[in-house]
């Protein structure tokens, strides 16, 4: 049951990752620097609640809070470089976020053990949950509010008109701009939002993991964190969602029985999901599958 | 005075290996259009080849041998898969499967060789250089001569056979170039033999310096490639060079003036830097704003 429990917990925060970069997609901005806003959230929130003695929520609001300063410093200069060219940029960032965790040394001493990152070895005991008597169902129902909340006012927006403008960004800038679309504005606060969420879900990481290190935040977590929007298509959130359950519970553990040649497949069938595109599944029948559950109308939506 | 001249001049050799990577990046880069993500780890590949055979007691010539065959196995594999596989599609879509293929072959090489670091032979038993206050480690010396032959090989490829002339066509545009009967899927392979051919090469002179091979390899030729292509210019053959010269001098410089652990942080602060302020890199062409349409597709 704890291995299950546990699963949702990692869909949840790989959700938040997905969510952010899903964001940053819409509004044609593709970003490797998640991994780096993840990386802030989980260190800064791991400080907040193991050295400082804060409560959990306003330790992920500053992680949050941080990680969305940096998005809004990244996001001026991302502007002037786009598509690949932003990638890289992105990624760029994302290493230097890790290096710098890398080479990061602040420790204090409670009870009597020195408690906080040190460098390669990461930072260990953060251990907020187990101290304060927080059962694994009270933890995963902490994260499940939030990916809710983050989750339906990302689907709220994008039904309301600021997700008609953020999608026009996205599909055509010299339109949008034309019709007088600020766009800097837009792709600036996406950025922004993108790190805040991304931030958060780093900090929750730190929580469920109690230890994080800088080898955690590379180009690995960038690379899921866009590949989720791109499996689940860009439809709705509920794409990302589904992409996520696809990856993390049938490709990461669903396959873990084939022991050393999972890894060998691993690629192989993200590659492959990638190209033949669930993205249907993403869009139109998980959606109208949901309609349907819930008993809403249908209707067209012409914003795929 | 003279620590600074030094640094310059191990730069360069250490930015020759660069240089070559970030040959092989731009050649795929200006040709396909697509970032070969999984280009260092085929690499990797091809001089863990190379070391299956130097355990087993094979002569240096057949090591290299192996070690190229490997390098073009791997990467033919990458572009057949990620790239001809996906070539009408969306560019994001085939740099992000280019990349998940380095998970794949990195398990791969793991399962082969289960250890932390292999030998690799040593290509040169000469003394090192000196030349009035300044050294010349003699493999760094055969790496710079090896790159600039191969560069020699390389720009009379482009610009005086049919071949080349062929890979600029498609370069400048791919329509007209199949409109005027030059095979699109040949000249792709062709390119990716031919950067593959070149990678192997700088694997070869990078792990006969270092004389120990690792996993990690891979990952790490593909981010010095990619930063010594990014500085230069997308899909110039000159950029790339410049590109990785200028990274080594950086590197070697902040090594020696600010601490072993900015190596990295100084290549990527540079990328960054050079990104933001001239995103067509030292010698860019306009290629990068004419494909923006395509990079933007998801």
């Amino acid at each position: 049951m704890d291995f299950y429990i546990g699963l949702l917990q990692i869909f949840g925060i790989h959700t938040l990752l997905g969510l952010s970069a899903y964001l940053l997609i819409l509004t044609g901005q593709v970003s490797m620097a998640q991994a780096g806003f993840f990386a802030i959230g989980a260190y800064m929130a791991g400080i907040c609640t193991a050295m400082w003695g804060w409560h959990i929520v306003p330790a992920l609001a500053l992680g949050g809070l941080l990680s969305g300063v940096l998005a809004l410093l990244i996001g001026f200069p991302a502007l002037r470089v786009k598509g690949m060219m932003l990638v890289i940029a992105t990624l760029a960032f994302s290493e230097v976020v890790r290096l710098f965790f890398f080479n990061f040394n602040y420790t204090v001493l409670r009870d009597g053990i020195p408690i906080g990152p040190i460098g390669a070895e990461g930072f260990r005991r953060i251990r907020y949950f187990p101290e304060n008597g927080w059962t694994t169902i009270e933890v995963s129902l902490f994260m499940g509010l939030i990916v809710l909340l983050v989750g339906g006012a990302l689907w709220w927006a994008d039904r309301s008109r600021l997700g008609a403008v953020v999608r026009a960004v996205g599909e055509d800038e010299l339109a949008a701009q034309s019709v007088g679309i600020n766009l800097t504005t837009i792709k600036v606060a996406a950025m922004t939002l993108g790190g805040v969420i991304a931030g958060i879900g780093g900090g929750l990481y730190a929580h469920m993991t109690t230890h994080v290190e800088h080898l955690n935040f590379g180009i690995l977590l960038a690379t899921f964190a866009i590949a989720y929007p791109i499996l689940g298509g860009m439809g709705s959130v509920f794409g990302t969602l589904a992409a996520v359950v696809f990856v993390q519970g049938f490709l990461v553990e669903g396959l873990r029985f084939l022991g050393d040649w999972r890894n060998l497949l691993f690629g192989l069938l993200i590659m492959l999901a990638m190209n033949v595109r669930i993205k249907q599944l993403g869009d139109v029948r998980l959606r109208n599958l949901l309609r349907g559950l819930f008993g809403l109308r249908r209707r067209s939506h012409a914003g795929a | 005075m003279v620590d600074f001249l030094q640094n310059i001049v191990d730069g360069v050799m250490v930015g020759s290996g660069y240089a070559l990577l970030g040959l092989g990046f731009t050649l795929i880069f200006g040709v396909m259009r697509r970032l070969n993500l999984s280009y260092g780890p085929s690499v990797m590949v091809g001089i863990f080849v190379g070391t299956w055979f130097h355990l087993r007691g094979a002569g240096l010539l057949a090591v290299i041998a192996a070690t190229l065959a490997g390098t073009v196995l791997a990467n033919v594999y990458v572009d057949r898969l990620c790239f001809w596989a996906v070539r009408q599609r969306s560019a994001i879509t085939a740099v992000v499967s280019s990349f998940v293929i380095w998970m794949q072959l990195e398990e791969a090489v793991i399962l082969v060789f289960p250890d932390r670091t292999y030998p690799f032979p040593r290509l040169t038993a000469l003394e090192p250089i000196e030349l009035g206050p300044i050294f010349f480690r003699a493999e760094y010396v055969t790496m710079f001569a090896c790159v600039a032959l191969l560069l020699a090989g390389v720009w009379l490829l482009v610009y005086r056979t049919r071949f080349g002339l062929a890979l600029r066509a498609v370069a400048q545009d791919p329509v007209a170039a199949r409109y005027m009967g030059i095979p699109l899927d040949w000249i792709g392979l062709g390119v990716a033999v031919m950067a593959a051919l070149i990678g192997g090469l700088a694997g070869l002179l990078i792990a006969g310096t270092d004389q120990l091979v690792i996993p990690k390899f891979g990952l790490w030729a593909t981010y010095k490639g990619l930063i010594a292509m990014m500085l230069g210019g997308m899909g110039s053959i000159p950029g790339a060079v410049c590109g990785g010269l200028l990274l080594g001098v950086a590197e070697i410089q902040f090594v020696w003036y600010l601490g072993a652990q900015f190596r990295d942080l100084a290549a990527y602060f540079l990328l960054f830097t050079f990104l933001v302020l001239r995103p067509g890199g030292l010698l860019g062409q306009a290629i990068v704003r004419r494909e923006l349409a395509a990079f933007r597709r998801i």
